[in-house]
């Protein structure tokens, strides 16, 4: 899927320089390394369930009732933690043609405001996801087919949103340890 | 007065460099809380809603078969079939280059990855062949945007679910205006470039791409064939191409390995991971505006300043090409698509038609400065000059402007696979 693209010259920002401990860094790359390994495993589940229930349904005549309901959570599971990945590697979209509004020597203030707004947003949603968590867990709310409590797959909400708080929290007070932002433009050209 | 003022919230915060997913949160925050019951957790509730839905899952599949076809060996048994047999005629290169962006486009339904996999095989072959820079780069430019029109595409799947139209209705109707253009792309490339040959027919070179690429010429038949068919679903459709993808090229091809395997996984997580918030968000807002009414209230007073269909395919898009040029098709499909498409239906347009002839125009807006994302990506790739690539392009969004036309004043070309 594209991102949004940008003029040659501002197609990236420059990181603001800035104290990054050490600790944090790895905080961020342990995250990441843990979103990325939930994300492969949710993808696959999702491409095992539903090429199960296409092959079940050639052999058998019928499909596996229960394929599309894991198929649908694994991709809740799947794009959900992978807001992480994506804020992790700086692809999150976001329209530019207003980046040349502001002198570029405020880019380091600017970056700051930036992801602290970011965090700002990702915590609110974490709170208001809470609530919502909680309210499922209180109706005891069920999946229509396996009749499974959907928390354990809901929570994924606010705890994306919380890690992404945390994150871009840390990239507003440490922009040094803020990823380039990247578009499609910096995909990494195949070898022929 | 509230208008204004959610005008401004967004434009602040575009100017405050936020991402779309958060623009969108504020906007829908707002409409909530000036023109609804104020509950904001229907944010989340709505953004929950429409992720628990299975329309949702070729999204995802589809972009994994892409990538690992990217990274494998596929794009370049696809161009070596199509080399040898459109070799021999006048432009054949150039001819070859677009049949296979087409044929590649078939397969992962996205642009870009269309432009790095087969034009950093074609481009150094062009212009050893004699073929322009600027040809070349505006042909691999352009190809490359059959990606988002010749099914499986990302962008009518969004569209499908935004409008509620059937995905599998919007794939059969992506091949005619597909074709069309293709077809454009070849023509022009056989008269601009008459005078260049790659030489005779070679039978043996015919047959020796065809054994070795059959498995890669297999994946556009078993995709499209199944779902054409009503073989199976866009969905398992999706499924069945990503594990074809991995066994060939794990097994049969032997390019991509466990490390690239990850790789590519990792890199569709990225992208799935801005899309989907976005989506989420856009689909909450849908759901206020459809609740309020608000789709309804503009269709019955943009009738009154559209005097017929003729007058609102020019005025959306004249709007739809400024729109492609600020904004990524992703989210310009997220937000516009379930605003015009009633307003389309209610001047006689089929749904299935307005979403070609909308994705076709915001195609072009992959080749049009500043946002363009094929310039870019092709800047970075080829190395070439950002003005360059822009200049290169221009004869190619002729040629796509005449194709939206043909699409957007031809319904038929779009739907005659439908009846």
């Amino acid at each position: 899927m594209s991102t949004s693209g940008t003029g040659a010259a501002s197609a990236r920002l420059a990181p603001a320089r800035g104290p990054a401990p050490a600790a944090l860094a790895r905080l961020l790359a342990v995250l990441r390394a843990g979103e990325v390994a939930i994300t492969c495993a949710a993808f696959a589940v999702l491409v095992a369930v539903i090429f199960a229930d296409v092959v079940w349904r050639w052999t058998t005549g019928s499909g596996i009732i229960w394929a599309r309901e894991i198929g649908v959570f694994a991709n809740i599971v799947l794009t959900i933690i992978g807001i992480g990945v994506a804020s992790a590697d700086g692809t999150h979209l976001r329209p530019r043609f207003f980046d040349r509004v502001f002198p570029a020597s405020w880019d380091g203030a600017q970056t700051r405001i930036q992801e602290g707004l970011t965090a700002l947003g990702f915590a609110a949603l974490t709170w208001i996801a809470m609530d919502v968590v909680h309210e499922t867990v209180r109706l005891d709310d069920r999946s229509i087919v396996l009749r499974w409590v959907i928390w354990p797959v809901q929570v994924s909400l606010p705890i994306a949103f919380a890690l992404g708080a945390l994150r871009h929290g840390i990239f507003a007070a440490f922009p040094a340890l803020r990823p380039m932002e990247r578009d499609e433009a910096t995909v990494e050209v195949p070898a022929r | 007065m509230n208008e204004l003022l959610l005008a401004a919230l967004v434009i602040g915060l575009l100017m405050l460099r936020q991402y779309v997913v958060f623009v969108l949160a504020a906007a829908v925050v707002f409409v909530y809380m000036v023109w609804g019951d104020g509950r904001i957790e229907n944010i989340v509730l709505d953004g929950w809603d429409s992720l628990n839905q299975d329309v949702l899952l070729p999204i995802p599949l589809y972009m994994l078969a892409g990538a690992i076809m990217a990274e494998g060996a596929i794009a370049g048994q696809l161009v070596r079939v199509m080399r040898a047999i459109a070799g021999p005629i006048p432009g054949g290169l150039a001819v070859a280059t677009c049949l296979s962006c087409g044929l590649f486009a078939a397969i992962v339904g996205s642009s870009t990855v269309t432009l790095l996999a087969v034009g950093t095989v074609m481009y150094p072959a062009l212009l050893s062949a004699g073929y322009s820079k600027s040809f070349s780069l505006g042909l691999i430019c352009a190809g490359a945007t059959l990606g988002i029109i010749i099914p499986p595409s990302i962008p009518l799947i969004l569209y499908g679910v935004m409008t509620a139209t059937s995905i599998s209705d919007l794939f059969l109707a992506g091949v005619g205006p597909g074709l069309l253009l293709l077809g454009l792309f070849a023509s022009y490339s056989v008269i601009v470039n008459w005078r260049l040959r790659s030489g005779r027919w070679d039978g043996g070179e015919f047959w020796a791409a065809l054994r070795s690429g059959i498995w890669a010429l297999l994946m556009p038949v078993l995709i499209l064939g199944g779902i054409y068919s009503g073989l199976f679903t866009a969905t398992e459709s999706a499924s069945i191409a990503v594990v074809y993808a991995l066994v060939i090229e794990l097994f049969v091809y032997r390019k991509l390995d466990g490390r690239g395997l990850l790789r590519v996984t990792t890199e569709t997580t990225r992208l799935l991971g801005a899309l989907f918030p976005v989506l989420m968000m856009a689909l909450a807002l849908n759901k206020f505006l459809t609740f309020e009414q608000v789709p309804a209230q503009m269709v019955a007073q943009l009738e009154q300043v559209f005097d017929g269909p003729g007058s609102f395919i020019l005025a959306t898009n004249l709007l739809l090409l400024v729109v492609g040029c600020l904004m990524d098709i992703g989210s310009a499909i997220l937000i516009l698509a379930p605003i015009l498409q009633p307003v389309a239906e209610a001047q006689g347009m089929h749904p299935v038609h307005f979403g070609i002839m909308m994705t076709v125009n915001l195609e072009i807006g992959y080749l049009t400065p500043p946002m363009g994302l094929n310039l870019i990506v092709a800047m970075t790739a080829f190395r070439e000059n950002f003005w360059f690539i822009c200049k290169a392009v221009l004869p190619f969004i002729g040629l796509m402007i005449v194709g939206l036309a043909a699409v957007a004043l031809w319904p038929a070309l779009s739907l005659f696979m439908l009846a």
